[in-house]
């Protein structure tokens, strides 16, 4: 294992995440900064569940199948993934329904003529019908307003449980992680289908999650820190770095399986339907690992440093070894630390540092031996 | 802690998760599956006669209500030209499919002689449609010909009340109904009501009722056609129920949908002229409902008997096996990624997926049979995802084992101690999920309420695996010998420095 990655393992990194908030800052704005302007210039790609389309029913005679109408959907050009195909069977008939997203006339007349010239039938048998959205417009209300909802409620929650800011920052994570995720389909131009819809709400309740274990570290910090002169950064700091291990883990354990749906299922298995959705998930895990790291904690730090508590220390972080010292005993190196009288014993480097400082009371030593 | 209670809780919740499993795999319920993965039933419903364009959608409005109101299944519901399409997930009783889509016809208005409470459902009281009344709107030219009766809205829960308590319908209802009546359930009020013969149908009412706040209340105001077919039919029904005779003593108008009393407001003026206005402690929900049936009644659609097919899936079965079969393989990297990184307690992973694994199988499986559920594509995949946020906690619980043990505590120590403190972060994390997912079922229909619904599940599974199986594991397996010798967690119990500075 080499140095880094050791550290990294025992949670001995000291990366100055909060120092250099301003590039997770600037990268995310013009993320999201390109997700409004797309949003603005084409929109989302709507699928035939939110925009209805036309639908076609064959009945099946001899030699008409699902197999031979995708070839006939192939050469018209519209067989994609957002076609619908079903047999519907009754005691007496059965019948093909194909669901396409809007078409022109020209377009439908041919499908129709291509349809039933398979089947051996007259054009007229196959019949065309619009069909209107399954996912109407009150669907969409019902789920905004749910969110919205949502939100509150789990902002009351924070507050109580930890505090307002953290609320605050937790929730424009959230909303940057759905903006980036959405900013993605519609960049790429991706068909929006219901199955995304619920792949996005993954992600937010995956980022919440998230941001949570990290925000109950910093909270868990605060109180250790409270009676040292630290600066809020430093806390977050310290924070993150304790936690990196455990975020890195998780994401890895939450991609895994992931990754293995867009690549085994869509790719080796050919399921097409689990692509877009496990696309979705992917960049939505990843924008929420990343999120609750590069926008949350900090945005937090940016909020509570203007607390009266932390105002004295402000702007200063310990960053290097000092963090590390910082991070095991709970107290300040240097000049801020010389101000601290209860810590001023423990300053300096090779100095070593009280071991009642690292744990809330002294570990039993070991015996040698059990009896 | 000693060791009976941990034992204890252990042996429990793995007895409690194969006898659930078992159980149900002894009565045959299987999970159903999703529209997308295994088809269902499709009902095809076409209008009769001529109808307005208008009310076909107030019609599927009124039927995406009743099917949406079944369960989390989410079923699908199409207009497919003039014909309205009901796909079913996982039905595969063509008659059940049927009575579950049941079919929208004419909204019709009946006295009430008597209503008791429903002997059938517990809920014992609700407000609303005891409470509701009915008079004219309160304009202009309403108010100044219309008599006020004495007492309000008090004394017409008073009535209601009164009714109640005193009355008893007969516990067999066939026997005993004069010619024309009819005993209907409410619909949400748990009160059954027995009913003189429908004597006017709601075209009395044209085809613009709504929904308004009225001396800060919300009422439902409808207008009344004018001449016989509109004003004096209502009226004639109105005056024999405020008079209170034999043939409505209740003073009460049943307002039937489906055969169900949607509203059963008192009667409060002799005649009506122009409109109607129905108050009571509604919710601005419960004022929309009400005018949209008003709205419907006014031009009702027709359907003729609907034909049911059944429908295949979507997807198909390939999707379904890809999920599965990719989704293990993902599990499968996790494992090894976590047998590599924490060596012996990955099994307790493995222990503990299995154990929330048939705790789910069987709670989805249960819920197939009883309430229809169904699982789609999303859910299956949604599973699949919170099997991250799963492993998730055991991480949390881990890495402060791992921190403990290395600064030189005893494993006995560092696992009860890490417990304690991750126990913590589990909950909050968790509890912001379920909040999440009990909102987001509670307020929304279709794919995003199945949704919700996994993530709850998996939620409340991941809190009673966490602290049911995986700290009693956990902290027996700290008191062995086997794992307090060498490198077991991949790092080293050191003896010597606490930590290097």
């Amino acid at each position: 294992m080499s140095g880094g990655m050791r550290r990294l393992y025992r949670g001995e990194t000291t990366i100055n995440f909060y120092g250099r908030r301003n590039i997770g800052f600037i990268a995310s704005g013009i993320l999201v900064l390109v997700t409004i302007v797309s949003l603005f210039a084409q929109g989302l790609n709507l699928g035939i569940d939110f925009k209805g389309g036309v639908a076609f029913e064959v009945p099946v005679q001899g030699s008409i199948s699902i197999d031979v109408v995708e070839d006939v959907l192939k050469s018209e050009g519209v067989l994609d993934d957002g076609i619908k195909l079903q047999t519907l069977k009754s005691e007496t008939e059965s019948r093909i329904r194909i669901q396409l997203g809007d078409q022109t006339p020209e377009k439908v007349t041919a499908i129709q003529t291509a349809l039933a010239e398979k089947a051996n039938l007259t054009v007229n048998d196959v019949s065309v019908s619009t069909v209107s959205s399954t996912w109407g417009r009150s669907i969409t209300m019902k789920a905004v307003n749910a969110l919205l909802v949502f939100f509150l409620v789990v902002s009351i929650f924070i507050s109580f449980r930890f505090e307002w800011r953290m609320a605050i920052s937790a929730i424009v994570a959230m909303a940057h992680d759905v903006a980036i995720s959405v900013g993605l389909y519609s960049v790429l131009g991706l068909e929006v289908t219901p199955a995304t819809v619920v792949a996005f709400l993954t992600i937010l309740g995956f980022s919440l999650y998230d941001t949570i274990v990290v925000f109950d570290k910093v909270h868990e910090n605060t109180s250790r820190f409270s009676g040292s002169k630290v600066s809020y950064g430093d806390v977050v700091n310290v924070s993150m770095n304790q936690v990196l291990m455990r975020s890195l883990n998780t994401s890895l354990a939450a991609v895994l399986p992931v990754l293995s749906l867009l690549v085994l299922g869509s790719g080796v298995f050919g399921a097409v339907a689990l692509r877009e959705f496990a696309l979705a998930l992917l960049v939505g895990l990843a924008t929420g690992a990343y999120s609750s790291i590069y926008i949350a904690t900090p945005l937090l730090g940016l909020l509570k440093e203007r607390s009266a508590q932390y105002t004295s220390g402000r702007g200063q972080l310990s960053l290097g070894a000092d963090m590390g010292h910082l991070m095991s005993t709970g107290a300040p190196v240097g000049r801020r630390a010389s101000a601290n009288a209860s810590a001023a014993s423990s300053a300096g480097t090779g100095v070593r540092p009280p071991v009642d400082a690292i744990l809330s009371h002294p570990p039993r030593p070991r015996k040698k031996s059990r009896r | 802690m000693s060791r009976r209670p941990l034992l204890f809780s252990l042996i429990g919740i793995i007895l409690l998760a194969s006898g659930l499993f078992g159980g149900n795999l002894l009565a045959g319920n299987m999970p159903s599956l999703g529209l997308d993965l295994q088809g269902g039933a499709s009902v095809t419903m076409t209008p009769k006669g001529t109808y307005e364009a208008d009310a076909l959608t107030v019609a599927v409005d009124i039927i995406r209500q009743r099917v949406d109101s079944i369960g989390v299944s989410e079923p699908e519901i199409i207009r497919q030209g003039d014909t309205v399409v009901v796909n079913l997930p996982g039905v595969k009783d063509q008659q059940q499919a049927l009575e579950l889509v049941g079919r929208t016809g004419a909204v019709e208005m009946r006295p009430v002689i008597r209503m008791a409470e429903n002997p059938d459902t517990t809920t014992t009281t609700v407000a609303g449609a005891t409470t509701t009344t009915i008079k004219g709107a309160s304009s202009d030219e309403t108010s100044t010909t219309l008599a006020q009766p004495t007492g309000g809205l008090g004394s017409a829960r008073h009535i209601a009340a009164e009714t109640t308590t005193t009355t008893t319908v007969p516990t067999d209802p066939v026997t005993g109904l004069e010619e024309g009546q009819t005993v209907l359930p409410g619909r949400k009020d748990g009160f059954i009501y027995l009913l003189g013969p429908a004597e006017a149908t709601g075209e009395v009412f044209s085809n613009d009722s709504a929904a308004e706040v009225s001396n800060g209340a919300w009422v439902v105001v409808a207008k009344l056609k004018s001449g016989a077919a509109g004003e004096d039919q209502w009226n004639a029904l109105a005056g024999k129920c405020f008079a209170g005779g034999a043939d409505c003593p209740t003073k009460q108008i049943a307002i039937i949908l489906d055969g169900e009393v949607i509203s059963a407001p008192v009667v409060q003026a002799p005649s009506f002229d122009n409109s109607v206005q129905i108050s009571g402690s509604f919710t601005e929900k419960e004022a929309n409902e009400l005018a949209r049936v008003l709205q419907f009644g006014a031009v009702p659609v027709q359907f003729d008997i609907p034909t049911v097919q059944t429908v295949s899936a979507t997807l198909g079965k390939d999707s379904l096996k890809a999920a599965i079969v990719s989704g293990l393989i993902g599990v499968l990297l996790v494992l090894i990624f976590l047998l590599f990184y924490y060596r012996v307690l990955a099994l307790v992973v493995v222990g503990g997926l299995t154990i929330s694994g048939l705790l789910l199988w069987s709670v989805i499986s249960w819920l197939s049979k009883t309430n229809g559920l169904a699982l789609t594509l999303s859910g299956v995949a949604g599973i699949i995802v919170s099997i991250g946020v799963t492993v998730d906690s055991y991480v949390v619980f881990f890495e402060k084992i791992k921190d403990d043990v290395q600064s030189g505590r005893s494993l006995r120590n560092s696992a009860a101690r890490g417990f304690e403190s991750a126990w913590r972060t589990i909950l909050a994390a968790d509890t912001v999920s379920f909040i999440g997912a009990l909102i987001l079922w509670w307020l929304t229909v279709g794919s995003v309420r199945g949704f919700a619904f996994f993530l709850g599940l998996s939620t409340l599974s991941d809190i009673v695996v966490s602290y049911f199986f995986t700290r009693p594991t956990v902290l027996l397996l700290a008191r062995t010998k086997f794992m307090n010798k060498g490198r077991v967690l991949g790092v080293a119990p050191s003896t010597t420095e606490a930590v290097s500075s």
